[in-house]
């Protein structure tokens, strides 16, 4: 009985596990996987839109040359209920993003990791399971 | 039974159930049937009928169908429901902070979802023993009768060699004009799914955070429009059975295709309060074109603190022409390596 028991619960819970992941558009059309790209600067303006929101950033090159980069990243819907706003990510802000760049090879990548210089993440600071998305202001 | 084998029912369940939605940690913590004393009564609007309004999220972890290997098993016992939210935990903790996919594959182009507070774990869910939303034995969505088969394919046919020439040949969610949760019938979405009702005399308003669409459902018996007139999301009528809000929805545009429907798809929707907060939301949809028989489903909504915050999807679209800008860079670069060749 209680093996039966696992088959089913072990079962169901993989199942949540093979849900695919959930996007408002296949990213890999607009970003290139045989592109990765680790990018170290400084925030110039975060775009809170939906359906995707945008942070620009300087990153200067080996050359000394600054160029200013776009990163795609998700809803900041929930990123409101958690507490974040627009003064949350203020320009001059130091970040390192991991990520892909864009197929037509402009200065844009989708950020895949996003951290601060010393690897905390950038939003999720004391956020975890548990939390409920609810907001604490 | 052997590990191999265990883990063969397992492997099984898994791969059967690929259009399952990921694990809530939160929507198992109660692990209790939706549904309450029979002895509770809603409380009413000024004009004396049900009140439904608030915020709500349909958020849950239950997958629409049932994972196969569960056969006609509908609902969860309390020890089972205690396993899989544990199991649910523990994968929830893998699951925020942690890259789940292989880099340099096309799966691992994505931001993290939990970056942004977007993992369903972080989000609050409605629960339920249920082991999938669709209800009956069979748990599952019918077969598409042929002639839907047909009509997917050939609009499928159509698209092909063109998906990439413009805006019109992507689809409805890229283009921001309707996304599958939408409905009716409503369905979660993959995060962001709360919605609000308001009520006022002879209409409730639905709002969706995602994407930002409102239903205006009039209640005060008028009909439907002509059937000349055709509508994303349909033409809602309302009334009251008891504590019940019942929706009926027909005049759906053949684009709509909830899972393959056609306009002549025929939704039926019941909202009942059962304390204060929950809702059971109960939809059957028919559509003659479409399936042999309809099919229902029972939602759990659960009250979430507001508000709905504003999904301004057409205007924020660049992926739109990043997307297309990245076709026609790939199709330059097919170009020149075959020039090159020449």
């Amino acid at each position: 009985m209680r093996k039966g028991l696992s088959i089913v619960v072990a079962g169901a819970v993989l199942a949540l596990a093979a849900a695919p992941v959930w996007a408002h558009h296949a990213f890999a059309q607009e970003f290139d996987e045989k592109k990765p790209i680790t990018l170290r600067g400084t925030v110039t303006k975060w775009e809170l839109i939906n359906p995707h929101s945008w942070i620009h950033m300087d990153v200067k090159g080996a050359d000394g040359k600054v160029i200013n980069w776009m990163v795609e990243g998700g809803s900041p819907n929930n990123l409101f209920r958690l507490g974040f706003t627009k003064d949350s990510l203020p320009p001059g802000t130091e970040i390192v993003v991991d990520g892909y760049q864009a197929k037509d090879g402009a200065y844009r990548a989708v950020g895949k990791d996003l951290t601060f210089p010393d690897g905390k993440r950038l939003f999720m600071g004391g956020s975890a399971p548990g939390s409920h998305g609810e907001s604490e202001r | 039974m052997t590990h191999r084998c265990l883990a063969a029912v397992v492997l099984t369940v898994a791969i059967v159930t690929l259009v399952a939605v990921p694990a809530s940690a939160q929507a198992l913590a109660a692990a209790k049937a939706t549904g309450a004393a029979p002895s509770w009564t809603p409380p009413r609007t000024p004009d004396g009928v049900p009140d439904l309004q608030g915020f709500w999220t349909n958020a849950t972890s239950i997958p629409l169908e049932r994972p196969k290997g569960l056969g006609a098993k509908e609902f969860y016992t309390d020890e089972e429901a205690a396993q899989r939210e544990k199991a649910a935990q523990e994968q929830a903790e893998r699951t925020v902070g942690g890259r789940q996919t292989e880099p340099g594959t096309t799966a691992d182009v994505h931001y993290d979802l939990s970056q942004f507070g977007l993992a369903r774990a972080q989000s609050k869910s409605a629960v339920s023993k249920r082991t999938s939303l669709i209800v009956g034995p069979d748990g599952q969505i019918p077969p598409l009768l042929p002639e839907a088969q047909k009509r997917q394919a050939d609009r499928t046919a159509a698209n092909r060699g063109h998906q990439f020439d413009g805006p019109e040949n992507r689809g409805l969610s890229e283009r921001c004009i309707l996304w599958p949760n939408e409905g009716p019938p409503m369905l979660q979405a993959g995060y962001n799914s709360n919605l609000q009702i308001v009520q006022g005399p002879g209409y409730v308003a639905i709002l969706q955070e995602m994407i930002h669409d409102v239903r205006i459902i009039p209640t005060d018996g008028r009909p439907h429009v002509p059937s000349n007139i055709r509508q994303w999301m349909g033409d809602s009528r309302g009334h009251w059975e008891g504590n019940t809000l019942v929706v009926d929805t027909t005049n759906f545009t053949g684009r709509t295709a909830f899972r393959g429907s056609s306009e002549n798809l025929h939704v039926i929707e019941r909202f009942t309060r059962t304390d204060d907060d929950n809702i059971v939301y109960e939809f059957t949809v028919e559509d003659p074109s479409t399936w042999a028989k309809p099919w229902s489903a029972q939602v759990p909504m659960t009250k979430t603190p507001g508000p709905v915050y504003e999904y301004a999807c057409q205007e924020g679209n660049y992926g739109m022409a990043n997307i297309l800008s990245g076709a026609r860079a790939t199709e330059r670069a097919a170009e020149e390596a075959a020039a090159k060749k020449n």
